[in-house]
């Protein structure tokens, strides 16, 4: 997993999660649907060719696989992990469980179960951001707030409601 | 011989203009049966889409008729539900409210609407999402909210204009797997599926049956069975057998 | 935030201070403000009937012109009509109905007033209602067909919330026009005696007729807290909650619909005793949801019923229609074949003068409002600060003022007949200014920002920048702004160019002092000279706008309109 540098390591994990927040769980089967559908694996040219996106639109969706370890880049090669076979051949339920799986034990993640379980209470959006902001900065505090729900909600361990902006996590399901 | 669930029995639409008539589809006739799987495809402003406003009973055909399960089509029809290129959510609706809006209007108690909500929901991979608004939701996410609404009146016929012409490549083929994944769980609706496409790739990845229409008017040029198994690859020769063939046919 | 909270300041310097003046010089005034908080209640009372009418007249006006084509014919012109005349032109008509309807009680003057601020709130919202109707996607409204929304449940759930964002635009203009009538009809003269009903107009009015500065001052004071915190608790959360209802556009970004009081998180929001109300609320409203289902389906049952009542509908619109229009035609006829009465000849250099002194008070309108707006649209701290500023000075309907700028005409003049001309041309410059002011901020913050970069690294600077960029850039808000503050104009005419209350009257020659005198200076009003006079404006309103505006209109957006 690459690591861009960051002068507290500690905390670089959460800013990570920032590649997430402009890509969608669609997309990022897609993406690993297209490259088992040429063997698994493919330079970056191809596939940009293959699904007619350009590199700019699909680097933040590779970036983003890379993060969820559904994909390995080496020299411009795009490579499909074993995690990826599971997730193509499980059904829309079971994509849920294994996204969650990858996604439940990030930093910014692991930062709202926190939250959650001190306060005992929803969490205000206000809070949530300004507690991703003095980790990442207040720049992208909002990007990451935003895939945290996204992803969160995808993967069934947060609440969220857009009228009183309140995030809930939910039971953790073992 | 199964019965036809659909019957498009010479249809024909013009619009008219200043006292010119303007041709937009041209004797459209073909059957759908149960288990059908059918996709008409066709250059774009050929009247794919008048024609399946006319099919789901939005639109009278100037002449011709449509009949379903043998009796002429009504708008309201809860046997037969529609998915919208543009998605068609409302917008101040949450994602539940949006797939209990088919319901609502049958007049269906809450608890049964939200328990049936609540089912293609998580068969679509929405759960989660349940009180989100559309504007909180990715392109994909929405037309799962828009192939959810569908599903849940439990339609025998679902038809769908361009499902995925608003959705970015890699969206697009990922719904088109999970579409095709819920065509083949027999225990869901529809019976039949209707689908409207420019996309001829599209149409032979997805269909049994292509009915093809010429630019406009839009006229039948062909219709074919799509013999190859699945799941289907994309890559594979005889799959582009099918696409060369139904290009020169349009062209 | 910010600008919230600059309001609130200012709003509490003027408390503190106008506390301060009053309790200091003149103690016995304070009797006078104990009776103010009470005359408040009744005026707000007055705009919120006059408000729910205009909402229920909209709704059913707009919806009716949306879905029924033939109708739409008619009714769409009529609206335009009534939208684009001067409303109080038609008080004092309205007024003797209502008056001699009710035999002077005060029931038939609660009515006119009520129906005064009406006529300046209801057309623009139910052009909006129409307009959202109209422009509902087709795949939404092929949706609601398809899953099969009638009736009820198509309007709670589709129409209604379509209509939400322009409805609620619209309602915050509305309700700012109607201030300036309620203070215009809530004293008058007439019929030889002064009709007043208590409420914050009448206050002010009766203040600047005892020369009471004081009273001035406080009643003044006290209409532009109320006109503001309406303003800030109401109508702006409002218009943040309507976001919801906007159509998306094809944007990638998610924008953010912040909840409408996001404001006031600091206000302690007892949680326990809203969830008290909503449970307590819940099953009211589940049980008309439930009904109103019920009555739908009892309903589409029946098609063939509601097509008779919606053709008896139509039918009876039609017939109060033809009504009105023999009524009008007969009127019409009556009134040039009989020899016209001798004020008549006055009319063309009445209408002159009048026309003149709104013009001239657009141009000083323009002069100040378009260095100022290109100012305040492109430094964020001149709209910081200012911004509050002139809005709280915005809220104040210039009838509110009238008081004030007859006693500085007055005052700068010294003579009552150069006075009389001043205040009018000062009254319909402060109608007319704000609307210039903050259309043209609009255009000028509509500017992108890359065609200011490009102007800037092309060298393009003073004369050329403003020349090439920014005047252009303000033409389509200068418009708008224009058929508004013309709008605005025609209607303080009447209220500027005679003055009843003062003795003798100060009166320019004008169209709205020929009203004026014809309704109210005669113990019967001059039924000939009304409607003469109002016609006369009205072919002066529409004329202006067919021939000058639209066009132009028109041609601005082809030209300047900024691609995005
Ligand atoms: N209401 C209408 N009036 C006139 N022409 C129409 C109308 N609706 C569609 N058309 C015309 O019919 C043709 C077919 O339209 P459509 O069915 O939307 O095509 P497609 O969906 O295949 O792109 C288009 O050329 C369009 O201009
Ligand atoms: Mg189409």
């Amino acid at each position: 997993m690459s690591n861009t540098g960051d002068d507290d390591g500690r905390k670089t994990p959460v800013k990570d999660f920032h590649s997430m927040a402009k890509v969608s769980v669609g997309q990022i089967l897609g993406l690993v649907e297209a490259v088992d559908e040429v063997g698994g694996l493919a330079d970056a040219a191809t596939i940009s060719r293959e699904v007619e996106m350009d590199v700019d639109r699909l680097g933040p969706i590779l970036t983003a696989a890379e993060f969820l370890g559904l994909v390995t880049i080496e020299d411009g090669d795009i490579r499909i992990t074993e995690l990826s076979r599971k997730l193509l051949t499980a059904n829309v339920r079971e994509r849920k469980r294994i996204v969650r799986e990858i996604i439940d034990d990030m930093p910014a993640f692991r930062l709202v179960m926190e939250m959650a379980r001190s306060s005992g209470a929803p969490l205000g959006r206000q809070q949530v951001v300004q507690a991703l902001a003095d980790r990442v900065g207040s720049h992208q505090a909002e990007d990451v707030f935003n895939a945290l729900v996204y992803w969160g909600r995808y993967a069934e361990l947060v609440r969220y409601d857009s009228g009183s902006e309140q995030l809930t996590v939910r039971i953790a399901q073992t | 011989m199964e019965p036809s669930l659909l019957e498009v029995k010479d249809v024909l639409k013009s619009y008219f203009e200043n006292g010119k008539e303007f041709k937009v589809l041209d004797l459209i006739r073909f059957e759908l049966a149960e288990r059908d799987f059918v996709c008409v495809v066709g250059p774009s402003g050929c009247g794919k889409s008048t024609l399946l406003r006319i099919i789901v009973g939005l639109e009278p055909p100037t002449s011709g008729q449509v009949l379903f399960e043998g009796s002429p089509i009504r708008a309201d029809n809860p046997q037969v539900a529609m998915v919208f290129q543009s998605f068609a959510l409302f917008p101040w609706l949450t994602v539940t409210q949006n797939v209990e809006l088919g319901l609502e209007a049958q007049g269906i108690p809450p608890e049964g609407r939200h328990a049936r909500a609540r089912k293609f929901i998580d068969a679509v991979g929405l759960t989660g999402f349940e009180n989100a608004f559309p504007r909180e939701l990715s392109g994909g996410m929405k037309q799962r909210v828009g192939l959810a609404r569908a599903l849940a009146i439990e339609p025998l016929l679902l038809c769908m204009d361009e499902p995925f012409s608003s959705l970015d490549p890699l969206t697009a083929q990922n719904l088109r797997d999970e579409i095709l994944q819920l065509w083949a769980n027999p225990d869901l609706p529809p019976k039949a599926v209707l689908m409207v496409t420019h996309s001829i790739e599209e149409a032979v990845y997805l269909a049994d049956r292509v009915i093809v229409l010429s630019s406009r008017p839009g006229r039948m040029v062909a219709e074919l069975e799509i013999d190859l198994p699945r799941p289907r690859n994309r890559k594979e020769p005889e799959f582009y057998g099918w696409v060369d063939e139904i290009y020169s046919l349009i062209v | 935030m910010r600008g919230l909270r600059g309001r609130l300041r200012i709003l509490a310097s003027i408390a503190i201070l106008v506390a301060i003046a009053v309790a200091v010089f003149y103690p016995q005034a304070a009797w006078n403000a104990i009776q103010l908080p009470l005359f408040a209640v009744f005026s707000t009372t007055r705009m919120v009937f006059a408000y729910l009418l205009s909402l229920v007249f909209a709704i059913t006006y707009g919806a009716t012109a949306a879905t029924n084509k033939r109708a739409a014919v008619i009714m769409l012109p009529i609206l335009d009509v009534l939208q684009s005349v001067p409303i109080l032109g038609f008080f004092p008509a309205a007024l003797v109905f209502f008056v001699v309807t009710f035999q002077g009680s005060p029931v038939g003057i609660e009515l006119a007033v009520i129906f005064l601020i009406f006529t300046s709130m209801a057309w623009n919202m139910a052009f909006g209602v129409y307009e959202s109707l109209t422009t509902i996607p087709v795949d939404l409204e092929a949706a609601a067909a398809s899953f099969g929304l009638r009736g009820m449940l198509r309007f709670r759930l589709l129409a209604l919330p379509a209509a939400i964002p322009k409805l609620v635009y619209n309602s915050i203009l509305s309700w700012s026009n109607g201030w300036f009538f309620l203070v215009a009809s809530e004293t008058f003269t007439a019929f030889g005696g002064t009709y007043t009903r208590p409420g914050l107009g009448s206050f002010i009015t009766n203040a600047g007729l005892a020369g009471d500065a004081t009273g001035i001052a406080l009643g003044i004071g006290v209409l532009a807290a109320v006109v503001l915190a309406l303003d800030t608790i109401v109508w702006r959360p409002l218009g943040v909650w309507s976001e919801r209802f906007r159509m998306e556009t094809t944007g990638h970004e998610v924008p953010r619909v912040p909840s409408p009081y996001e404001r006031f998180r600091w206000l302690p929001r007892f949680p326990r005793l809203r969830r008290t109300f909503w449970a307590s609320a819940q099953p009211v409203v589940t049980r008309y949801r439930r009904a109103s289902v019920r009555l739908d389906r009892t309903y589409s049952a029946h098609p063939k019923v509601l097509r008779d009542i919606r053709f008896l509908d139509l039918a009876m619109f039609a017939v109060i229609l033809l009504l009105v229009v023999v009524a009008g035609v007969f009127g019409l006829a009556r009134l040039f074949l009989s020899p016209l009465p001798p004020a008549a000849a006055e009319l063309p250099r009445a209408a002159a003068s009048s026309f003149v002194r709104l013009a001239l008070a657009y141009a000083i309108a323009l002069a100040w409002t378009i260095p100022l707006a290109a100012w305040i649209g492109r430094s964020p701290r001149g709209s910081r600060y200012l911004t509050p500023v002139l809005e709280v000075a915005a809220s104040l309907p210039a009838t509110a003022l009238l008081p004030i700028i007859v006693g500085f005409a007055i005052l700068v003049t010294a003579s009552l007949g150069p006075a009389a001309e001043v205040s009018a041309v000062l009254i319909a410059l402060f109608s007319m200014q704000w609307y210039l002011l903050f259309n043209l901020i609009a255009g000028v913050r509509a500017i992108p920002d890359d065609l200011n970069e490009a102007a800037r690294s092309f060298g393009l600077r003073g004369r050329a920048y403003w020349r090439r960029v920014l005047l252009p850039g303000m033409v389509p808000s200068l418009l708008t702004g224009s058929i508004t503050a013309w709008g605005a104009g025609w209607n303080a005419l009447i209220v500027s160019e005679y003055i009843p209350f003062l003795n003798p009257p100060p009166h320019v020659s004008g169209l709205g002092y020929l009203l004026d005198i014809a309704t109210f200076n005669k113990p019967l009003p001059d039924n000939e000279m009304i409607l003469l006079t109002i016609l006369t404006m009205i072919v002066i309103v529409l004329a202006m706008n067919k021939l000058l505006w639209r066009p132009l209109y028109k041609r601005a957006s082809v030209k300047y309109r900024v691609e995005v």
